[in-house]
C-alpha cells in the first residue's frame, strides 16, 4: 500500500481553510494517479491502493467539510463514498479468498473441497465487483467529479 | 454510525487549535463504545467503535505535521484498535456467509435427493442421499464456521487487552495534553 503524500506547506500556524484545500487537494490528486489500469484483474493490489486513497479522500474531506461549500461538498462526498463502496464490493472478494486459501491449506484434504466450493462462489463476485466498478469509473469520468473537486479546492483557498 | 459535530470550528483560525476541538471530540466518541464493546456480543457498538478509531486516526493522521509525534503515536494506537475491531467485523460478516452458503448447498441436495423419489411415492429410500451432489462438502464449512466463531472470540480478547493498554495512556485523556504540549511549544518556537 503506498504511503499518503505529504502536504506541502502544512504547519500548526497555517489557517484551518487553507489546509483544507491542501490536503483535499494533494488526496484527491492521489486517487486519480490510482484510477490508472485498476480494472486489471492480475493485479488485485491496484484496487486496494485506489481503495486507500479513496479513504483518504473521503477522510479529508470528512475533517475538513466546514471550509467547504455545502451544496458542491455534499454531492462530491456522496460521489466519493459511492466509489469507496464499489471499491469495497470488489476488494472485499479478494481478501474473503486469501482468507478461505490461508485456512484451507491448514486443513485437511478433506476438509479443503468444502471450502474450495464457497470459494468458486466468490470467484464469481469478484467478476461481478469488476464489472460495477467499470461502470462507477465510468460515472466518475462523465459527472467530472475531478473537476467538481478542484473547484472545490479553488472555493476553500483564502484569496490572496 | 454518524460523526458527532465538532462545534466552534474557526476556519480562519490555526489548523493545530482547530485540530484539538476535533480530536477532543473523535477521543470521546471513541470512549462512549468501550463499556458496551467489553461485552463479546455487543456487535453493533464493537463496529461503531471500529469506526470511531478510523475517524480518530484519520484526524491525527492528516494533522500530524501540525500536532507533532504524539499525534503520530495517537494515530498508531487508533489503526492498532481500528485493525483488531476490523478483524473481529470480518468475522461478524463472514461467519452468516458461510452458513448461508451451507443453506444453499443444503436446498440444492434436498432438491437433488427428493427427485429420486417418483411423483407418486409414498416414502423416500435412505439410499436417495448417497446422491446429494455436495454431501462431502458440509464437512469442511461447519469447520470453517467453526474457526471463524472461535478465532473470534481470540480476537475479541485480544481487542480488549489493546484497548486495556492504550485506554489509560495513548488514546487516554493524556493525548491531548501532550497534543497541547507540542502544540505550545511549536507556538512559542516560532514567537
Amino acid at each position: 500500500m503506498a504511503k499518503a503524500r505529504e502536504i506541502p506547506g502544512l504547519t500548526g500556524a497555517l489557517s484551518f481553510r487553507a489546509a483544507g484545500a491542501a490536503t483535499v487537494e494533494t488526496r484527491a490528486t492521489e486517487l486519480f494517479e490510482h484510477s490508472e489500469n485498476v480494472l486489471d484483474t492480475g493485479d488485485i493490489e491496484r484496487v486496494h491502493d485506489m481503495r486507500v486513497a479513496t479513504r483518504r479522500l473521503r477522510a479529508a474531506m470528512e475533517i475538513f467539510e466546514p471550509c467547504f461549500p455545502k451544496k458542491e461538498f455534499t454531492r462530491a462526498l456522496r460521489d466519493v463514498k459511492r466509489l469507496a463502496d464499489t471499491l469495497g464490493a470488489r476488494r472485499d472478494p479478494d481478501v474473503h479468498i486469501a482468507e478461505l486459501e490461508r485456512v484451507a491449506a491448514a486443513l485437511t484434504r478433506e476438509d479443503a473441497a468444502g471450502i474450495r466450493s464457497l470459494e468458486d462462489e466468490l470467484r464469481a463476485e469478484q467478476a461481478a465487483g469488476n464489472e460495477a466498478l467499470r461502470e462507477m469509473l465510468r460515472e466518475v469520468e462523465e459527472s467530472g467529479l475531478r473537476g467538481r473537486l478542484e473547484a472545490l479546492v479553488a472555493a476553500a483557498r483564502p484569496g490572496p | 454510525m454518524k460523526a458527532r459535530k465538532v462545534k466552534g470550528l474557526k476556519l480562519d483560525g490555526p489548523l493545530a487549535e482547530n485540530a484539538l476541538r476535533i480530536i477532543d471530540v473523535r477521543l470521546a466518541e471513541l470512549h462512549s463504545f468501550a463499556g458496551a464493546a467489553r461485552d463479546p456480543r455487543r456487535t453493533k457498538e464493537l463496529h461503531d467503535m471500529r469506526i470511531a478509531a478510523k475517524r480518530l486516526r484519520y484526524v491525527l493522521e492528516a494533522t500530524a505535521p501540525a500536532l507533532g509525534p504524539a499525534a503520530v503515536q495517537g494515530a498508531k494506537d487508533a489503526k492498532k484498535l481500528q485493525d483488531v475491531l476490523g478483524e473481529i467485523h470480518d468475522c461478524d460478516e463472514f461467519a452468516p456467509r458461510v452458513e448461508a452458503h451451507i443453506a444453499k448447498l443444503r436446498a440444492e441436495d434436498a432438491s437433488v435427493v427428493r427427485a429420486a423419489a417418483g411423483p407418486r411415492s409414498k416414502d423416500l429410500d435412505p439410499g436417495a442421499a448417497r446422491d446429494a451432489p455436495n454431501r462431502l462438502r458440509y464437512r469442511g464449512l461447519e469447520t470453517l464456521r467453526t474457526f471463524i466463531v472461535a478465532r473470534r472470540d481470540v480476537l475479541h480478547s485480544a481487542f480488549l487487552r489493546e484497548w486495556e493498554r492504550v485506554e489509560a495512556d495513548g488514546l487516554g485523556a493524556g493525548l491531548l495534553e501532550r497534543l497541547r504540549g507540542t502544540t505550545i511549544e511549536e507556538r512559542d518556537g516560532n514567537d
